[in-house]
């Protein structure tokens, strides 16, 4: 399942990240990385809100279909 | 002295702000890096024999850089080199930081690491082994408390050890066959790590080794160093916190209830705004309009009877007196504003409530192709122009920056409302509905112009979101009072010598040629009588209106002042007689005053500062105005002064910002648009109302 496509409240964990894209570069150095559990706490227009550790991160959709979860 | 240059390099919202706040003391300056809109802070610590030149880096989470900010910090670290580079790692957050440390250590350039917050990390149960961090790294590792200062001394004093002992950090070291491949794409054997990754990502030189290395393992280089990096980030982590964080209930948790839902987050971030224009206007409206009595009644003929007591001529005294005073005093008028105002953006940036308004604003303002961080700028605007400008520093993509700044000075400010409501009240029975009109006439141009840029000179999708929402943080008092004066100086500092430069040119054109009595004859009023033609067409073809166009661009309310004098309605200039010690006094009375109605204006429950009051000259004014025009020409005057360039304030604010040729071209823009709406204006209204 991609990540933009993960119901609100739900935990899952990464799998891996597809494409060369500098921002998936920035993704991960953000913390979002292969092997991580994250929870996706709200969708709101374009944008995702989730919960990684002890930080809360925002990305666009258009970069969560990128992310592959479990 | 020995000079030492040290770069604060983090990730964003780790509190290298903070850090710096505490090393640099009053050295403190805020600014830009050159040819960029991205601020830069800088300060300078003294201690024993040593001057430390300390710069904050824009936050960042890796050296490949993306954004504008991104790219200042990754040339500064690999061109300019600094003597040593301070990590700061928000502790509680650590193995995501380890990214950017490992990074930085391929630098192979001297370095200290700053583990801050590491109250809030206690709180979480994370436990840091410092001592097997610098072990297994060859760096010196320091515990702060950036809110606190406590650890910046030892801070300091590992900073000035790295130094003086040359101690570089351990090298690198990838596994085989990796690592033998990153040493192949060396040529002269002294690049450090960072450098041979980079080249053997990007370089054509080593777009052979490159190859190789690709077929011999079966992967792309990029993913290989990145898992490389990742796995050592981790295995540091796992390494030296000796216990696990717990995930905790707090604050955060709580706040974010509120302000992250979709509905409640969209009141409970009017209502902030509401908080912050309120006790920013309120607060420093009785303030200002002290400090603009205490010049000009005080300070101003104070220092023309000193210098006609020194035997200086008339001339220069009423340069001195216009230009001067009525200029840089004009300029210091606007500190309350600024300083209550920055307090308050402080406040709200330090506390990371920022990020959050652009998670919950984005879904509206995306449709309008513009990033949810732009409206915090955009509301400003409704305040004063000046500070939203400062207030899209915030920003990260110079596109979406640019589309918002050109958008600012079209929302309407307090000091455009006067002279609207001078107007609407003699002209229209219904004065508020011809101000809402106005209000909304400027959103419109806004969004015009918004869409005229998106399609030509900025073009380019909106920039992606990510961001991090950081835990919900208060500055300390202190560090709020040292950034807001380092902004303050930055601003008298450029704004000030800018205005004052403007100011001579207008006092000139409305003196020479010399001797000149009648503002008719000035030069001012020669290139009203010349520009009048321009202005035919919108309905203005009174050269008294096209005159007083000129200073009104010194600043909106001053059209009034300038319309008086340039209709002769105002009465010939007393001679002020002041008797020094006596309005000495009143003026401490007057302060102590408008401090307290200050204070009770903050407390009431409405705001204030959109109560317009008439000014003095007004009445007389009113009755010479309301004979000589009629109503298409004052809605026409209006419209113009609504859209037309923005202040010398906002343009010597663009101009710092975004650089001169942008200022300038805006101005031109700005005329045009508001020529066309009022010509539009005009026309229609002849319809109706005659």
């Amino acid at each position: 399942m991609k990540l933009d496509q993960v119901k609100e409240g739900t935990v899952v964990q990464i799998t891996n990240i597809e494409g060369d894209d500098l921002i998936l570069r920035k993704v991960e150095a953000m913390g979002i990385r292969k092997g991580k559990n994250v929870q996706v706490l709200s969708k709101l227009g374009r944008s995702i809100l989730l919960k990684l550790n002890n930080s809360k991160l925002v990305i666009t959709k258009d970069i969560a279909k990128y992310i592959n979860v479990q | 002295m020995i000079k030492i240059r040290v770069a604060l390099a983090g990730n964003p919202n780790v509190g290298k702000t903070s850090i710096l706040n505490h090393l640099a003391g009053i050295n403190l300056k805020v600014g830009n890096w050159a040819g960029v809109t991205v601020e830069k802070r800088e300060g300078k610590v003294i201690y024993e024999n040593y001057e430390i030149e300390v710069i904050d880096l824009p936050g960042i989470y890796t050296l490949e850089p993306i954004s504008e900010d991104e790219w200042v910090a990754y040339n500064f670290l690999t061109q300019e080199k600094p003597d040593v580079v301070v990590n700061v790692i928000e502790t509680s957050n650590m193995e995501r930081d380890l990214l950017l440390t490992i990074e930085l250590l391929e630098q192979e350039i001297p370095m200290v690491i700053a583990l801050n917050m590491i109250d809030e990390a206690q709180k979480l149960g994370i436990e840091i082994e410092k001592e097997r961090l610098e072990e297994l790294l060859g760096v010196p590792v320091v515990k702060v408390n950036g809110r606190t200062g406590q650890g910046v001394k030892n801070l300091v004093e590992a900073i000035i050890k790295v130094y003086e002992n040359k101690v570089k950090p351990k090298v690198i070291t990838y596994s085989e066959p990796l690592e033998s491949y990153i040493l192949r794409a060396s040529q002269s054997g002294k690049e450090s790590k960072g450098e041979l990754i980079r080249k053997l990502s990007y370089s054509k030189d080593a777009v052979e080794v490159r190859k190789d290395l690709e077929r011999t393992i079966g992967r792309k280089f990029a993913d290989l160093i990145k898992e490389e990096r990742f796995a050592l980030a981790h295995g540091l982590y796992n390494e030296v916190v000796k216990r696990k964080p717990i995930t905790s209930k707090d604050m955060t948790e709580l706040l974010d209830k509120f302000f992250l839902h979709p509905y409640i987050g969209i009141f409970s971030f009017l209502s902030v705004m509401f908080v912050v224009f309120k006790i920013a206007f309120d607060f420093s409206t009785p303030l200002i309009d002290w400090l603009d009595g205490f010049i000009n009644d005080f300070l101003g003929p104070l220092m023309d009877k000193g210098l006609a007591i020194l035997g200086i001529g008339d001339l220069l005294r009423n340069f001195l007196a216009q230009a001067f005073i009525g200029g840089v005093g004009f300029v210091l008028t606007f500190v309350p504003l600024i300083a209550t105002l920055y307090v308050l953006l402080i406040l709200l940036e330090f506390s990371g409530y920022l990020p959050r308004v652009a998670f919950i604003m984005d879904r509206f303002m995306h449709k309008i192709g513009l990033h949810g961080k732009s409206v915090i700028p955009l509301l400003l605007g409704f305040g004063c122009n000046v500070p939203a400008v400062l207030a899209t520093r915030t920003m990260e993509s110079k596109r979406d920056k640019l589309l918002v700044i050109s958008m600012i000075p079209f929302m309407s400010c307090p000091a455009r409302l006067v002279v609207f409501s001078f107007f609407a009240a003699i002209f229209f029975k219904n004065p508020a509905i011809v101000i809402f009109f106005l209000y909304l006439l400027g959103i419109a141009a806004a969004i015009i112009t918004a869409i005229i840029l998106r399609n030509t000179v900025l073009k380019g999708t909106i920039s992606h979101f990510i961001m991090e929402l950081p835990p919900y943080r208060l500055p300390t008092f202190k560090i709020t009072l040292k950034l807001v004066w380092a902004y303050l100086k930055d601003f008298l500092y450029r704004a000030g010598t800018l205005i004052f430069a403007a100011n001579i040119v207008i006092w000139l054109l409305l003196t020479l040629p010399p001797g000149v009595e009648n503002p008719k004859d000035s030069l001012a009023g020669k290139i009203g009588q010349t520009i009048t033609p321009i202005f035919k067409p919108i309905g203005i073809d009174d050269w008294k209106m096209s005159t007083s166009l000129i200073p009104a661009f010194l600043a909106r309310e001053i059209v009034l002042g300038s319309m008086a004098t340039i209709y002769a309605t105002e009465e010939e200039k007393k001679d002020k007689e002041i008797n020094i010690s006596q309005t000495f006094r009143e003026q401490i009375n007057s302060l102590v005053n408008a401090f307290k109605i200050a204070l009770l204006n903050t407390l009431s429950p409405t705001p204030k500062a959109f109560e317009v009051e008439e000014e003095e000259d007004a009445q007389t004014l009113r009755s010479v105005i309301s004979k000589t025009i009629k109503p298409p020409t004052a809605l026409s005057f209006m419209v113009f002064l609504l859209i037309y360039t923005s202040c010398l304030g906002t343009f010597g604010v663009m101009w710092k910002e975004v650089g001169r040729k942008f200022a300038i071209l805006f101005l031109l823009y700005s005329f045009v648009l508001g020529w066309i709406l009022s010509f539009i204006v005009y026309h229609v209204s002849k319809l109706w109302i005659t």
